[in-house]
């Protein structure tokens, strides 16, 4: 694939080097000369394009109108923005992808400025942190791009309720599901059958609303809701 | 008039006491606080300290009302977006935007905005007294591209046409003042001291026919 890629800096470069190494057509234009300096040490000079990204000549330069995918990773979402805008408008580029700096932006990533997709940076920081401080020891391996669902995976403590019962028994949130159980060296297929142990690696899927049941059937007793009757 | 003015520096602060004293409802957006600083104490409008770009200031300071919309921040890029938004999301009918690197104008053309290039516009203006002191830009159309110049005819230009002063060069004379009287020029009029020649010039043009003034040919 054909990829240009605007802004250099920390998640512009490295993602130049990950697809260059896919083996995907990717040149990258920026102009601050501290970091060309630094990109021109990481990557093969030929990907990289000097100049101003928001300057149509700049983009000319490094063949647009060819690109099948426009990345704007710049430090500036003002700058972003207009990119994706002038990418889609003028040079017909089918897809544009976008990161958000400042989340108060946000709101502009979108079908008014031609952002196909925007990759709202601090946001995912923000909720990867905030579902590892709310759920024990659940831990959200893939929030799945639509809907609310997410793959999380959690560790079964010794004193889980799950423990010891077999999978039929277990009562699950209505929106979850076990998707493989890594015991040891070895995946078990969750079959109706096969029995909770302590140290179990479960992969679910499931939905925000479901996520703190499911973490009060695997995680430690002493983190689940108290029963009615042992409040007292 | 409602209008709102995005950005307080120098620009923003001088354009805000204008149209504020021409009794218009002005309200000033900008993310720095102390830039309020900058506007005379006779500004008589709103200030809004917030980031013009998050979502719901714009509405806060009154867009879906305003009539005219300035964005005249130091940033290209902002100017171009706070354009772009309040154009197409909110339908304001009269957007400037300030071009303040000449560099970034290719992008304000790219998203066509009306834009305004002080800084190149304040540069062409020296530059032009510096060159020309003979030819005074009294009009500007567009950014400056053509504009509309009085010339004092200088001696050595006395008892010759006109035709004679402008053939060749990129410029068209509009009127001649003699004795306080303005004409239509005809090409063949034989210039006398005291003349007043007006013309319209490409920059160009301007250079030409300053240097054929001062005795130089173009």
């Amino acid at each position: 694939m054909r990829i240009l890629i605007a802004g250099g800096g920390r998640t512009g470069a490295t993602l130049a080097l990950t697809l260059h190494a896919q083996k995907h057509e990717v040149r990258l234009m920026e102009h601050r000369p501290n970091v060309l300096a630094h990109i021109h040490r990481e990557l093969p000079t030929e990907l990289i394009y000097e100049g101003n990204p928001n300057d149509p000549r700049t983009l000319e330069f490094a063949r647009i109108a060819d690109a099948q995918v426009l990345v704007a990773s710049m430090s500036s979402d003002a700058e972003n923005l207009s990119l994706c805008f002038i990418a889609h408008e003028h040079f017909k580029v089918p897809r544009t992808i976008a990161t958000i700096n400042d989340p108060r932006f946000a709101w502009l990533f979108g079908p008014r400025f031609h952002v196909d997709v925007a990759v709202n940076q601090a946001d995912i920081l923000a909720s990867l942190i905030e579902q590892e401080l709310s759920v024990g020891d659940m831990m959200t391996l893939l929030k799945l791009r639509k809907g609310s669902f997410s793959l999380v995976s959690e560790t079964l403590a010794k004193d889980a309720r799950a423990v010891g019962r077999a999978l039929r028994e277990v009562e699950f949130p209505r929106n979850a599901v076990v998707c493989a159980i890594l015991r040891r060296n070895d995946v078990v297929i969750p079959r109706g059958d096969v029995r909770f142990e302590a140290g179990d690696e479960v992969l679910a899927l499931v939905d925000e609303a479901s996520a703190t049941e499911l973490a009060a059937l695997f995680g430690p007793a002493g983190l689940s809701s108290p029963s009615p009757d042992s409040v007292a | 008039m409602n209008v709102i003015i995005v950005g307080c520096g120098r620009v923003g602060a001088e354009l805000a006491l204008r149209l504020s004293r021409r009794g218009h409802d002005v309200t000033v957006i900008d993310h720095i606080g102390s830039s309020f600083s900058h506007l005379d104490p006779a500004y008589r409008g709103r200030t809004i300290e917030a980031e013009p770009l998050a979502e719901g200031v714009l509405e806060k300071a009154g867009i879906r009302q305003a009539q005219a919309l300035a964005t005249v921040t130091n940033s290209d890029p902002v100017n171009a977006v706070v354009a772009h938004v309040a154009r197409t999301v909110y339908g304001v009918p009269n957007v400037v935007a300030r071009n303040y690197d000449p560099r970034w104008r290719a992008l304000h053309e790219a998203m066509g905005l009306t834009s305004v290039s002080s800084t190149a516009w304040g540069a062409q203006r020296i530059e032009e007294l510096l060159e020309r002191p003979r030819l005074r830009a009294v009009f500007s159309a567009g950014n400056g591209e053509v504009e509309l110049y009085e010339v004092a005819v200088p001696e050595t230009w006395v008892g010759r046409t006109l035709d004679a002063l402008v053939a060749g060069i990129p410029c068209s004379p509009v009127s001649l003042t003699r004795g306080g009287r303005a004409s239509l020029p005809e090409p063949e009029r034989v210039l006398s001291a005291g003349d007043i020649l007006h013309v319209t010039a490409t920059l160009e043009g301007a250079g030409r026919l300053g240097r054929r003034l001062e005795g130089g040919e173009a």
